[in-house]
C-alpha cells in the first residue's frame, strides 16, 4: 500500500514538467536507475507486444490506407479554402504524416482498452519506478541517496505544504528582483559614498582605495551577483560609516522592530475588530458614525504627530510614561504601540464594517437566525466568520505598511530599530545597510503574505477545497 | 403586556419614520452638524481661557461668541426638527428667516453655520444654488484668512490689491448666487445665465473649484439636446452633493487650493522663510496666530504657503503613477497571457518592498530634493494603481460591448482608450482622490525624517520638524502644522469616500 503511494506520487509529479526537472535534480540516482530500466524494457513488455499485434492486424485490414485517404482529402480541402496551392508531393507527404499520427493514436487507444480487459499495464517511468521500489535493496539505496526527492514527495502530497513550497521557491526570484532593483537604484545614483565618507578634501588615491576595499570598483554584474550571494549567506561585511558588522547590527535591530510591530498589531486588532463588529451590527447608529469618523481621522493623522502629541501629554505634562524607548522596559512600549496601532486599526475597522455589512443580509444568515441561534453566535460565527477574508487581507497589507512606516515612529520615540537604522545610514548612502535592510524587510513582508494566504485556506473551506485539487 | 409591546413597536417605527424624515431634510442635517461642531469648538475654547492661572480676555470673548452662536444654532435646529416632525412637515417662513442670522456667523469663521443658514433661507435648492453658495463661501474664507494679516506690524505691498480683487470677486459671486436663483430652474438653465456661466468657469484661475463646476454644469445642461435624458457626470455630482460630509471634504480641498493661489497676493513670503530674531519663539497672538518658530518665522504664514507645496507634490505624485501604472496595468489586463505574466512579476517585485522604504532607497540614491521626492513617491505607488487598473480591465475586456467593438474591426488602441478606460475610471478616481491625501502624509513623514522636501521650504512636515525640538516649551509650533495635515488628508478621505458612493453603480 505504502509503495503504491510512492509510485502514484511519482507518477503525478512526473507528469508536471517543472516537477520532472525537480525529480531529476533532487533524486538523480533513483531517476538514473529508473530511466535505464525503462529504456531497456521499452518495447519488450506485454503492452508493447499487444500494441504491435494490433497494429499489424489493422494494417492487414487496410485501415492505414483509409486514414491516408481521409487525411489527403482534408489537406486538399484546407488548401482550397485558404486559396493556397501546394504541389501534389507536399500534400501527400503531409497527409501521410497525419495518417501515421492518427493511426498511432488509434492503436494506442485500442491497445489500452484491450490491456485493461486483460489486466496488462502500460510501461511508463512511474510503473518502472514502482517495480523497482518492490526491491528492498533499491528502496534503501534510493532513500539514502536521493532523500531530497522524498522530502519533496512528502511535501507534494500535502496541498498546503506544496503550495507553501512553491511560493517559497518563487520568492527567491522576487527577492532577487528586489535586490536587483534596490542595487540598481543605488548603483546609478549620483551620490558618491566615498566622497561623503572621506570628505571633499580626499585625494583621488584615497577614493580609489575606499572603492577597492568595498568592492565598488568592480563591474555592475559582479557586484550585483556578489551582493545576491552575500545576502543569501548573510555575509554582509562592514558598513561604510562606523565600520561595524552589518549582520550583527541587523540581528540586534530586527527583534526590536518586530517586537514593536507585534504589539502594535495586537493593539490594532483589539481596537478595530470589536469597533467594526459593533458598527456593522448597528449601522447608521451614533456609535457607528462616531467610530467611523474616528477611523477616518486615524487614517489622516500622521504617525509622528500623534507620537509627539502623546509625548507632550503623557511624558512632558503628566509624566506618566517615558518618552524614549528602552529595551526591556514594557512601559516604554505603550506609546509606540498605541501610535502605530491606532493608525492601523482605522483601515481594519473600516474593512471589518464593510465586509460584515455585505455578509449580513445573505440568506444563510437568515437561516442561522431561523434556526434559533443565539445572536452572539450568529454574529461571531456566521457573519464574522464569512467576512474574515477581506479583513485578513487588510491585516496583511497593514503589516507591509507597518514595516515600511516603522522608520518614522522609531525616529519619534528614539527606538533603535531597523527603520531608523536605514534612515540614519541612507545619507551616505551606506549600500550594505540600505540594501540588506530593504531586502530583509521585503523578505519578512513576503513571508507574512504567504502566511496570510495559508490562513485563507485554513479558515475558508471553499479555498481549502480549491487547494485540495491544486 | 401585549399593549406595551405594540406601543413599543409603534414608537420604534415612529422613531424610524422621524429619523428618515429628518435625514432627508438638508436644512436639518446641516443645522445639526453646525451646532454639534460649534459646541465642541466652544468647549475646547473654554479650556483655553485660563492658562497658567491667568484669564485671557481675548479667549474669553471668543468663547463667549461661540457659546452664543451655539445657543442660536441649537434653537434653530430644534425649531426645524419640531416643524418637520409635527404639522405638515414643512418649514415655516418665519423659521427660514432665522437663516439670515446664521449666515452672519461666517464672520467668526463658522462655515458650517453659513452653509446651514444658506440651506435654510431657500425653499427650493437645486445643485446650482448649492454650488454657488459654496463658491461664495470659499471666497469669503479667503478674505477672512487674508484679513488676519491686518494685525501684523506691516503688510505686503500687494495686500490691498489682493483684498480688493477678492472683495470684487466675492461681490461677483454674490451676484452669481442671485442669478442662479433667477435663471436656473428645471432641467435647463435660462439663456441669460450663460454669461455668468463663463464667469464661473474663469473662477478656476483663482482656484475656486466650486465655481468652475457650476459653470461646467450650467453649460453641460444647456447644451444637452435631449432633455429627457440627464447628463451622467452631472448625476454623479448630484449624488455627491447628497452626501454632506463629502461636500465638506470637497469644500476644505477647494479652500486649500484657493488659499495656495490667493496667498501669493495677500501673504508675505518673507515672513515664512526669512529669519527674524525679534519674534523668536513668540507665543501665539493676533499678529502671529500660530506663534513663531525658532528662527522667528510666522508659523501661520508658513502653513499657508505650505498648502501649495503639499498640494502640488500630492497631485503630481498621484498623476504620474496613474499614467504609468495605468498604461502598464491596462496592457497586462487587456493582452493577458505572457504580457500579463511578465508585467505582473515586475509589479510583484515593486510591491514586495514597502512603499516608504522604496522611497527612502530612491532618495538615498539620488539625494534630498523635491523632484527626487516626487519621483520616489510616484515609483512606490505605481504597483497599487497598476493592480487596480489591471483588475478593472480584466473584468471589462470580457464584456459584450468590447467583443462587439472587436467584431466591428476596431483597433486595439481604440478599444483600450475609447471603450475600456472610460468604463474603468470610477475606482481609479476614488483611489486617486485618497491617494493625494496619503501622498501628502508620506511627504510630510519623509520631510519629518529630513529626507523629503529641502529643509528651507515651508512644507508642513518641515514646519512640524522645527516644532518637535521645542515640544516642551513651545508645543504650538508642532501642533498647528499637524492639524493642517490632518484637515487636508481628512478632507481628501471624506471626498474620496463620497465619490466612491456617488460613482457606485449599485447605488444609482
Amino acid at each position: 500500500m505504502k509503495k503504491k503511494k510512492f509510485s502514484d506520487t511519482f507518477a503525478r509529479m512526473y507528469r508536471n514538467p517543472q516537477y520532472r526537472i525537480c525529480l531529476w535534480i533532487f533524486g538523480f540516482f533513483t531517476m538514473l536507475v529508473t530511466y535505464f530500466t525503462f529504456k531497456s524494457k521499452k518495447g519488450k513488455d506485454a503492452f508493447a507486444k499487444l500494441q504491435k499485434e494490433l497494429k499489424q492486424e489493422y494494417m492487414r485490414q487496410g485501415l492505414h490506407e483509409k486514414f491516408y485517404e481521409d487525411a489527403l482529402l482534408q489537406v486538399k480541402k484546407k488548401n482550397e479554402y485558404f486559396k493556397k496551392t501546394i504541389s501534389e508531393d507536399a500534400a501527400e507527404k503531409e497527409a501521410r504524416a497525419i495518417a501515421e499520427r492518427n493511426l498511432k493514436h488509434f492503436v494506442h487507444d485500442k491497445a489500452k482498452e484491450k490491456a485493461e480487459m486483460e489486466s496488462v499495464s502500460e510501461l511508463t517511468m512511474a510503473s518502472c519506478y514502482g517495480k523497482l521500489m518492490e526491491n528492498p535493496v533499491f528502496m534503501i539505496f534510493s532513500f539514502i541517496l536521493s532523500f531530497p526527492m522524498y522530502i519533496l514527495m512528502v511535501l507534494y502530497i500535502r496541498p498546503i505544504a506544496k503550495y507553501a513550497t512553491e511560493r517559497l521557491f518563487l520568492m527567491i526570484f522576487v527577492l532577487f528582483g528586489v535586490t536587483w532593483l534596490v542595487f540598481t537604484i543605488l548603483y546609478i545614483a549620483p551620490m558618491d559614498a566615498a566622497t561623503n565618507i572621506l570628505g571633499q578634501t580626499a585625494t583621488q588615491e584615497q577614493i580609489d582605495t575606499f572603492n577597492r576595499v568595498y568592492g565598488l570598483d568592480q563591474s555592475y554584474f559582479t557586484q550585483l551577483f556578489s551582493w545576491f550571494k552575500n545576502l543569501l549567506t548573510f555575509n554582509l561585511g562592514n558598513s561604510y560609516q562606523g565600520n561595524e558588522s552589518v549582520a550583527v547590527a541587523l540581528m540586534a535591530k530586527f527583534p526590536v522592530t518586530l517586537m514593536v510591530t507585534f504589539w502594535s498589531m495586537l493593539v490594532a486588532l483589539i481596537i478595530s475588530v470589536p469597533a467594526g463588529i459593533i458598527s456593522a451590527i448597528k449601522p447608521y447608529s451614533t456609535f457607528d458614525y462616531v467610530a467611523m469618523f474616528l477611523a477616518l481621522l486615524g487614517l489622516s493623522i500622521p504617525n509622528f504627530w500623534l507620537g509627539l502629541m502623546l509625548i507632550l501629554q503623557f511624558s512632558i505634562k503628566l509624566g506618566w510614561l517615558p518618552a524614549t524607548f528602552q529595551l526591556g522596559n514594557a512601559m516604554t512600549l505603550i506609546m509606540p504601540a498605541i501610535v502605530v496601532g491606532t493608525g492601523m486599526s482605522a483601515s481594519i475597522a473600516r474593512m471589518t464594517r464593510s465586509s460584515m455589512l455585505e455578509v449580513k443580509n445573505s440568506d444563510y444568515i437568515l437561516t442561522a437566525r431561523a434556526k434559533g441561534l443565539v445572536e452572539k453566535k450568529v454574529v461571531l460565527k456566521h457573519i464574522l466568520g464569512n467576512a474574515m477574508i477581506p479583513i485578513i487581507t487588510m491585516v496583511g497589507m497593514s503589516f507591509s505598511n507597518l514595516m515600511g512606516g516603522a522608520a518614522v515612529t522609531e525616529k519619534v520615540f528614539n527606538i533603535n530599530g531597523i527603520g531608523s537604522y536605514i534612515v540614519d545610514k541612507q545619507f551616505v548612502p551606506d549600500i550594505p545597510v540600505v540594501l540588506a535592510g530593504v531586502v530583509y524587510i521585503s523578505f519578512i513582508v513576503s513571508i507574512m503574505n504567504l502566511l496570510i494566504d495559508i490562513i485563507y485556506a485554513l479558515i475558508d473551506p471553499r479555498i481549502k477545497a480549491k487547494m485540495k485539487n491544486y | 403586556m401585549v399593549k406595551t409591546e405594540t406601543q413599543r413597536n409603534g414608537n420604534f417605527y415612529l422613531k424610524k419614520v422621524y429619523k428618515r424624515k429628518l435625514g432627508g431634510s438638508l436644512e436639518f442635517t446641516t443645522a445639526r452638524l453646525a451646532y454639534q461642531v460649534t459646541f465642541i469648538l466652544a468647549l475646547f475654547l473654554a479650556t483655553q481661557v485660563v492658562k497658567n492661572g491667568v484669564v485671557s480676555p481675548i479667549m474669553a470673548a471668543v468663547t463667549g461668541v461661540f457659546a452664543v452662536e451655539f445657543l442660536i444654532q441649537f434653537f434653530v435646529a430644534k425649531r426645524i426638527q419640531k416643524e418637520i416632525i409635527g404639522g405638515d412637515g414643512e418649514i415655516s417662513n418665519r423659521t427660514r428667516k432665522f437663516g439670515y442670522i446664521l449666515l452672519l456667523f461666517v464672520i467668526t469663521g463658522n462655515f458650517l453655520a453659513f452653509i446651514a443658514g444658506a440651506m435654510l433661507v431657500k425653499r427650493e435648492k437645486n445643485l446650482e444654488y448649492q454650488l454657488s453658495i459654496y463658491s461664495l463661501l470659499v471666497t469669503i474664507f479667503i478674505l477672512l484668512v487674508s484679513a488676519l494679516n491686518l494685525f501684523k506690524e506691516y503688510i505686503v505691498e500687494t495686500f490691498w490689491l489682493g483684498m480688493g480683487l477678492y472683495g470684487l470677486y466675492a461681490i461677483l459671486n454674490f451676484g452669481i448666487v442671485l442669478a442662479v436663483n433667477k435663471y436656473t430652474f428645471g432641467k435647463k438653465p435660462d439663456k441669460k445665465f450663460m454669461p455668468f456661466a463663463v464667469i464661473c468657469l474663469l473662477g478656476i484661475a483663482l482656484g475656486n473649484v466650486f465655481s468652475f463646476v457650476l459653470g461646467l454644469i450650467a453649460i453641460g445642461k444647456y447644451r444637452n439636446k435631449n432633455e429627457e435624458v440627464s447628463v451622467e457626470w452631472i448625476d454623479v455630482i448630484q449624488r455627491l452633493f447628497r452626501n454632506y460630509t463629502a461636500v465638506i471634504g470637497m469644500f476644505l480641498v477647494a479652500f486649500f487650493v484657493a488659499v495656495s493661489i490667493g496667498s501669493n497676493l495677500t501673504f508675505d513670503y518673507d515672513l515664512a522663510v526669512s529669519n527674524n530674531f525679534m519674534t523668536r519663539l513668540a507665543e501665539p497672538s493676533l499678529a502671529y496666530p500660530f506663534g513663531c518658530d525658532d528662527y522667528g518665522r510666522c508659523v501661520f504664514t508658513r502653513i499657508i504657503f505650505g498648502a501649495s507645496i503639499s498640494l502640488i507634490i500630492g497631485m503630481i505624485s498621484t498623476i504620474v503613477p496613474i499614467i504609468f501604472g495605468g498604461i502598464v496595468g491596462a496592457m497586462a489586463g487587456y493582452y493577458g497571457g505572457k504580457a500579463d505574466n511578465t508585467i505582473m512579476r515586475v509589479i510583484d517585485v515593486l510591491n514586495a518592498v514597502p512603499s516608504i522604504l522604496l522611497a527612502i532607497a530612491i532618495i538615498a540614491a539620488f539625494g534630498v530634493s523635491t523632484t527626487n521626492l516626487i519621483l520616489a513617491l510616484s515609483v512606490s505607488s505605481i504597483p497599487a494603481y497598476a493592480r487596480t487598473v489591471r483588475a478593472q480591465v480584466l473584468g471589462i475586456s470580457n464584456q459584450e460591448f468590447v467583443e462587439a467593438a472587436k467584431a466591428c474591426g476596431a483597433k486595439n488602441g481604440t478599444i483600450i482608450f475609447k471603450h475600456i478606460i472610460p468604463n474603468s475610471l470610477a475606482p481609479i478616481i476614488v483611489q486617486a482622490t485618497m491617494g493625494i491625501g496619503s501622498a501628502v502624509l508620506s511627504t510630510s513623514s519623509l520631510s519629518y525624517l529630513g529626507i523629503g522636501v529641502e529643509a528651507h521650504i515651508p512644507e508642513w512636515g518641515n514646519v512640524l520638524k522645527a516644532g518637535s525640538t521645542f515640544l516642551e516649551t513651545n508645543p504650538y509650533i508642532a501642533i498647528y502644522p499637524g492639524l493642517a495635515i490632518i484637515i487636508i488628508v481628512l478632507a481628501f478621505n471624506f471626498f474620496g469616500d463620497g465619490l466612491r458612493d456617488a460613482l457606485d453603480p449599485k447605488l444609482k
